[in-house]
């Protein structure tokens, strides 16, 4: 019996190569130091690969985890992590997805799975309670991720088992092939999908009958009922139904094109004068047809979208959300919404992430109007900005690896060290993993986010909303009156390093336990007290009471995500940002002149951290403060401590 | 006259969450197991369609004139229809009579059960954020349903179908 609740305290291991499947006892001292999610995840891919470890080689491990509070009713947790050493950045991958799935998993009696191995044919594995299957999946290959859920759950004689799969994108190893989930949930970047295909593993189906307990049934409910109560009425109840309920994530695309920082032409600039032309009030007037709400969540910001007539016609598909919006509309110079309803809808059937997919294809459309990629090049598909052709046309060939879609599905990093000529110039990634919706020179902390992210340049590790939404009770509570001013002013990098990091460490907690970034990034409801408040009587571990706690557990897990990072080889030299956002101010919108200066961030933020400033690697007494004793042993073996 | 209260189920604005499954076993169980509620959101996931089924306490109860032991009753405070652990054999007669799917198994402890307003405050509807589910006195039930056709009506006059 597991001493602590909201666990399962049994996970289950499935070697590919082998067809062996074992259920193996959660070791109490993972749930004491990590928590769950993102924590488990770090330490087991830690331990289990190393520096020689292929990201599409059978020795990577890909696990799928939950956390305590998955299954037990927190609003919003309907959330599960998958990870593994990414095959786009060949650094940290982890990626999330809402839906319905990970409570399955833990009703089936499981916190999670570690894949590892090859299959040497298409399998997809089937977990009903203590009956787990690897089952044929050769039938499966080569079918969307609609068609394989459906055949799936038609197989299985049951149209409620949650499925998680790839669509060809992922067998075909796109770089930044996503895992659909239900539909139309995604664990979108980082490549997971990829991993996936490399392991001829096509889905992970999942159905349970079991419970999840909590330690302190009164009080946990006492704490979960205070905190529905918080997210759904008053002033945060009215904050997330009048944008995320009304509108889901659209709602952003008029919020930061106003502060001019919204990704367009390939980022070349932060203002879109087109933005309203997809923004939220035209997809929810003509477009929406449905509320969708994942697991138990009380502020429900998903929908459908359908397209009745035209060119689209027939097109019926979740989202688009903000970032898909983003890369497909206003990054390609394309405000056809419905275009960017469809070519969502595509990049969800293949499975891929639809941020990359954008931001290859604007790639592509930046180079050829430098002259650096001609229509020869890319089989004859024009290249112009926003032109329609050129974005179905090139999804479609890096989805099946054709031609220069070939090219544009290692990434762009890679793409422009194939195609040259300065390419790189345009490919805007850090650490390769292309650039999310966001524009460091409008909002300077968002280019600290994207330098220490340690997944690359992405917002869901460390972006901070307090400023960009202008949440001012909730800094000045946060960090005190003093720093209001400063924090609160977009351009300013006073104190920046301060928010970025204190946010990083809440969402590593959020990250593990696992809750949405909807109710702690945006808005910014819960943070460590809420969460203090909330573990002990769910999980029976006391020590988390103390926000402190949670603190230095928060720490742990982030230092052990860097450290994972050094060992690959990371240090202060990829902490960069790309050329755009350091050296060409802003062309136009209200950040107009601005550049990001990311210097001055950074050296405070290393300082916060405790972390060489000098290298960007950890301190071994960084790492002993937070309990990684035998992660500075290893690194000082590898040469990689300070 | 105590004015009886029903579940009132509006699937047009259920977005299927499924908040009313875990309130509702938790109420009864204190676990959090979907598959011990006494209430299910039927989803279509692709066609993003979520219909909550629960016993409806029908005043000619099928599940009671089927029941062989005479286990189920009426409530007389909150009118459902409840189960008599002490003489429910579970033989399931219940579940096969019921046009609704009201009854179903426990899948841990292989009994009975079904919806019994929690004693008059049903959780399903205290926690459902849209009010797919709402606990309305008798009276209020028909208007309730009159009232969501004519706002339908008057949307498709004034804008055209919206959904």
């Amino acid at each position: 019996m597991f001493s602590y609740k909201g666990y399962k305290g049994t996970y289950l291991r499935v070697d590919l190569s082998t067809n062996q499947i074992q259920k193996e006892a959660l070791p109490e001292s993972l749930a004491r130091d990590y928590l769950g999610g993102t924590g488990f995840c770090a330490k087991i891919i830690w331990d289990e690969a190393d520096v020689k470890t292929g990201p599409l080689k059978p020795e990577n491990r890909l696990i799928f985890a939950t956390g305590p509070v998955t299954g037990a009713f927190f609003t919003p947790a309907g959330r599960f992590v998958i990870a593994a050493k990414s095959p786009l950045t060949g650094i940290w991958g982890e990626s999330h997805s809402g839906g319905h799935w990970g409570p399955e998993l833990k009703y089936a009696g499981y916190d999670f799975i570690i894949f590892q191995g090859k299959s040497n044919k298409p399998v997809y594995l089937y977990v009903e309670d203590e009956h787990v299957e690897l089952r044929e999946a050769g039938h499966l290959w080569g079918k969307n991720t609609k068609e394989t859920i459906k055949i799936i759950r038609e197989e299985l004689g049951d149209d409620t088992v949650k499925v998680a799969c790839i669509g060809p994108a992922g067998e075909n190893l796109v770089r930044f092939a996503s895992v659909l989930v239900d539909f139309y949930r995604a664990a979108g970047r980082a490549g997971m999908g990829a991993v996936m295909g490399a392991k001829n593993l096509k889905a992970v189906a999942v159905r349970g009958t079991g419970s999840v307990e909590v330690a302190d049934p009164e009080t946990y409910m006492e704490v979960v009922d205070d905190a529905f109560h918080k997210i759904t009425t008053g002033e945060w109840g009215e904050a997330c139904e009048s944008s995320l309920g009304m509108y889901g994530t659209p709602n952003l695309v008029t919020a930061v094109n106003a502060i001019g920082r919204l990704p367009t032409k390939n980022h070349w600039t932060g203002f879109f004068e087109a933005a309203e032309k997809i923004g939220p009030d035209i997809l929810r007037k003509n477009y929406r047809v449905t509320r969708e709400s994942c697991f138990t969540c009380g502020i429900q910001c998903k929908y459908i979208s359908r397209i009745e007539k035209g060119p689209y016609k027939n097109t019926w598909t979740g989202g688009p959300e903000f970032e898909s919006i983003m890369a497909l509309g206003s990054n390609c110079l394309n405000d056809d919404v419905e275009l960017v309803i469809y070519a969502n809808m595509l990049c969800n059937l293949y499975g891929m992430d639809t941020i990359s997919v954008g931001k290859a294809i604007s790639f592509a459309l930046e180079c050829h109007e430098k002259g650096i990629l001609s229509r020869k090049d890319a089989d004859d598909v024009d290249l112009a900005w926003g032109n329609a052709d050129a974005i179905i046309t090139l999804t479609h060939k890096i989805a099946k690896r054709e031609g220069i879609g070939n090219v544009l599905a290692e990434g762009v990093k890679r793409a422009a060290e194939i195609i040259g000529k300065g390419a790189e110039r345009y490919a805007v990634q850090v650490k390769g993993m292309e650039a999310s919706g966001q524009d460091p020179r409008a909002q300077q902390s968002v280019g600290l986010t994207y330098a220490i992210s340690c997944r690359g340049a992405d917002h869901l590790r460390a972006l901070s909303s307090l400023e960009e939404l202008g949440f001012v009770e909730t800094i000045e509570k946060r960090f005190g009156k003093d720093k209001v001013k400063e924090i609160q002013n977009l351009l300013s990098t006073t104190h920046k390093a301060l928010v970025i990091k204190d946010v990083e460490d809440l969402y590593a907690i959020v990250d593990s336990l696992l809750v949405c970034k909807y109710g702690t990034m945006w808005p910014p409801v819960y943070y460590f007290d809420d969460f203090a408040r909330l573990i002990p009587p769910l999980t029976g571990m006391k020590e988390y009471g103390d926000p402190r706690h949670l603190r230095m557990v928060a720490e742990r897990i982030c230092n052990l995500r860097r450290a994972f990072n050094i060992r690959e080889g990371m240090a202060k030299k990829d902490d960069v940002l790309h050329p755009r956002f350091i050296e060409e101010p802003m062309p136009s919108g209200p950040a107009k002149g601005y550049v990001c200066n990311l210097e001055p961030m950074l050296n405070e933020y290393y300082d916060l951290r405790e972390w060489d400033k000098e290298t960007g690697l950890i301190p071994r007494k960084t790492l002993e403060k937070v309990g990684l004793k035998d992660i500075s042993d290893q690194l000082e073996r590898m040469k990689k401590l300070p | 006259m105590l004015v009886r209260k029903f579940l009132v189920i509006e699937p047009e604005k259920c977005t299927g969450c499924r908040i009313c499954e875990l309130v509702c076993c938790f109420h009864h169980t204190k676990e959090f197991n979907p598959k011990r509620a006494r209430i299910a959101v039927l989803r279509d996931e692709e066609a993003g369609i979520n219909i909550p089924m629960v016993c409806q306490q029908c005043e000619i109860p099928l599940c009671e004139e089927a029941c062989p032991t005479g286990a189920t009753y009426r409530d007389e405070k909150t009118g459902a229809i409840l189960i008599d652990e002490e003489k429910c054999i579970g033989c399931r007669m219940c579940i096969y009579a019921c046009p609704f799917g009201g009854p179903s198994i426990d899948p841990f402890t292989m009994m009975t059960i079904k919806c019994d307003l929690c004693g008059g405050n049903p959780q399903c509807a205290k926690y459902c954020p849209r009010k797919a589910v709402e606990y309305l006195k008798a009276d209020r039930v028909g208007i309730m349903r009159k009232k969501v056709s004519a706002e339908k009506i008057s949307k498709m006059i004034t804008q055209g179908v919206v959904y």
